[in-house]
């Protein structure tokens, strides 16, 4: 039993081994064709260089689109979590006549096909004469995004128990003093969470950016228009230092949570 | 019903009363959760409301708080209505079935809350908070502790000092105790009883264990669909209820279906019961005997009420056994003795069982039907 036992494991090291490979391969390819010197990826890579990223760097276009994506990200981020920290509440903390209904309703727009989504407000943008731009990007994100974070802020409200607070109001908080002393802390990992999901939601996201940002242009707009014409590697290169902006917004949403905890531990120590 | 209310006034007011319900109602839709209650609390009492689930306690306690208001009716505060202060603004606080500690505060921060809220400073909130978990037999090296971290019985304490940190004049309980093991349970009942003569405080307790009533309480009101069905102390609750369900809520009795007729309480096979009062004629009703009021009858011996049967199976309760006895064809009576009396022999054995005639409750049908 021992031995069959093993093989079996052994297997399924295999296949998730496998499975890891093909899901990061193609991240590290493109950090591979950003160090190539030649124009086009070759496998080896004939020679090295960095002289991509130093283009990357001085491009004042490039710097354009990245303040670009920034804002974009974070007021979607912001807006988002705000909206659905009120959703979620709704759906998840109250029970009212209704509330499956409005749930479907919040949660419908992920469904949507991001094109369509993104050709439909374009659409609609024109017909109310509004001029696409960053600013109309930021509505276009958040109409996909916000759902998606109500979700995931959902899921700390269903764990809040509603006693808590009427703990708080019966022991003489007012209604704001509830919300500032215990149901903000309570839900606050739900909230980083959400914001950090759609702050890199908005960073990566193109299909919609394509279809709202008019004349502005994001990161993932530029490397889409670049790969049709006029590719060089800084392309790759853009694409690997947004992978990495990616990954330290991610380490830092989760040393956040860190710190919050270890801030909780000091605290405990003190008493 | 006027003359149920007639028969459910206070035995004994302990003083001056503190919290009056006049004629009060919740309805949900059409369904009167709490059903025209009159009832007055009084004064440093330890009260309790026992009842079944869905019986309305909870629904009324949320009302005495201030978390619900009633649909008619008014509540009464030292003579001032309260029915539309909202909780927050109620000199009275609860402790929740949940408990409700908040689990990103420290006990100590749990305790303070209540201070906190009222903007008392930092270092005289501390002072409190540690004198109350002395007060609570909690370590003061707990103050630092997450209450995640602490055991049921250490966030019981806790969730009862934050309310006593509150400095309430009533003090509200929704079955606290209910998620605890046994052991635990029986300590905290009566560590909560010298709670309650140390603080002087008004203390309001909800549960649906009779069992849980009886050892803590000066009162017991006990609720069904609604309404109080009896209302008294613990020894009036026991020794004399007033219906079949108060006398089962305690716990396992055993039950006859009797008649009455020309003043004599017969069960359908034309038995004769000795009962206490001359029960007037009815069609239906039950006869109640309590399983430590019967006894096994020996040769010699005399008994109010006999009956033969069969032992048919023994339980160990610890202190005391508990016998099953068939009598007759599908009656059985339960028998309850303390271990060190002396068993009339193992299952299987042919007894005589008897009780006297006071220990016989009868409860005609078309009284107090609840």
């Amino acid at each position: 039993m021992n031995s069959t036992g093993r093989g079996v494991r052994f297997l399924y090291a295999c296949l998730i081994a496998a499975f890891l490979l093909l899901m990061y391969l193609p991240m590290v390819t493109i950090a591979l064709a950003s160090f190539s010197r030649t124009r086009y990826f070759r496998f080896p890579i004939p020679a090295w260089s960095t002289n991509w990223y130093a283009e990357v760097f001085e491009s004042l276009s490039i710097r354009n689109f990245f303040w670009t994506s920034v804002i974009i990200a974070v007021l979607v981020g912001l807006i988002s979590t705000a909206l659905a920290f009120f959703g979620a509440l709704a759906f998840a903390r109250y029970r009212w006549k209704g509330r499956k209904l409005f749930q479907k309703i919040v949660i419908l727009p992920i469904l949507f096909p991001q094109a369509v989504l993104g050709l439909a407000l374009l659409l609609w943008f024109t017909a109310i004469g509004i001029t696409p731009s960053w600013q109309t990007a930021v509505f276009a994100h958040i109409v996909w995004i916000a759902p998606i974070t109500t979700l995931i802020i959902a899921i700390q409200v269903y764990s809040f128990d509603p006693a808590w607070e009427e703990a708080a109001f019966d022991l003489g908080a007012t209604r704001l003093q509830v919300l500032r002393e215990v149901t903000l802390p309570i839900l606050t990992p739900g909230l980083i969470a959400g914001f950090f999901s759609a702050f890199l939601l908005s960073w990566a996201n193109f299909p919609l950016s394509m279809f709202s940002s008019g004349a502005d242009q994001t990161i993932p707009g530029w490397i889409s228009a670049k790969v049709q014409a006029g590719y060089t590697p800084q392309v790759p290169a853009v694409g690997t230092l947004t992978m990495l902006a990616a990954a330290v917004i991610m380490g830092a949403g989760y040393g956040l949570v860190v710190l919050q905890a270890r801030r909780r531990a000091r605290a405990e120590a003190a008493g | 019903m006027a003359e149920a209310a007639q028969s459910l006034k206070p035995p004994e007011p302990a003083g001056q009363p503190i919290l009056q319900l006049r004629n009060v109602d919740r309805i949900f839709d059409s369904f009167a959760a709490v059903d025209r209650i009159t009832l007055d609390i009084y004064e440093r009492e330890f009260f309790t409301i026992v009842g079944p689930s869905g019986s309305g306690k909870t629904t009324m306690v949320r009302m005495l708080v201030g978390m619900d208001k009633p649909t008619n009716g008014d509540i009464l505060l030292r003579g001032e209505r309260i029915n539309d202060v909202p909780a927050n603004r109620r000199p009275t606080c609860m402790v929740f079935q949940s408990l409700a500690l908040f689990p990103h505060r420290t006990v100590g921060q749990n305790i303070e809350f209540p201070l906190k809220m009222r903007g008392v400073d930092a270092a005289t909130r501390r002072k409190r908070a540690l004198e109350l978990l002395d007060q609570l037999r909690l370590p003061q090296s707990y103050y630092g502790k997450m209450v995640t971290q602490c055991s049921g019985g250490e966030r019981q304490r806790v969730a009862l000092a934050r309310a006593l940190a509150f400095d309430p004049e009533i003090l509200f309980f929704d079955e606290p105790l209910s998620a605890l093991d046994y052991r635990l349970r029986k300590l905290l009942e009566k560590e909560l009883k010298d709670i309650h003569r140390e603080t002087g405080k008004t203390f309001v307790y909800i549960t649906h264990s009779l069992e849980e009533a009886m050892v803590m309480s000066d009162r017991i009101g006990v609720m069904n669909r609604g309404r109080f069905v009896q209302i008294g102390t613990p020894r009036e609750i026991y020794g004399s209820p007033h219906s079949r369900f108060v006398s089962e809520f305690m716990g396992e009795v055993n039950v006859i279906e009797v008649r009455g007729e020309a003043g004599a309480v017969v069960d359908a096979a034309g038995t004769r019961f000795a009962t206490p009062v001359v029960a007037a004629d009815f069609d239906t009703g039950t006869l109640v005997v309590r399983p430590e009021d019967v006894r096994f009858v020996g040769a010699g011996e005399s008994a109010d009420n006999r009956l033969t049967g069969v032992i048919y199976n023994e339980y160990l309760l610890g202190s005391r056994v508990q016998y099953q006895v068939r009598v007759g064809e599908g009656q059985t009576f339960l028998v309850e003795k303390l271990r060190d009396q002396m068993p009339p022999g193992g299952p299987g054995s042919a007894v005589t069982i008897g009780w006297d005639a006071r220990d016989s409750m009868v409860f005609p049908a078309s009284r107090l039907q609840q």
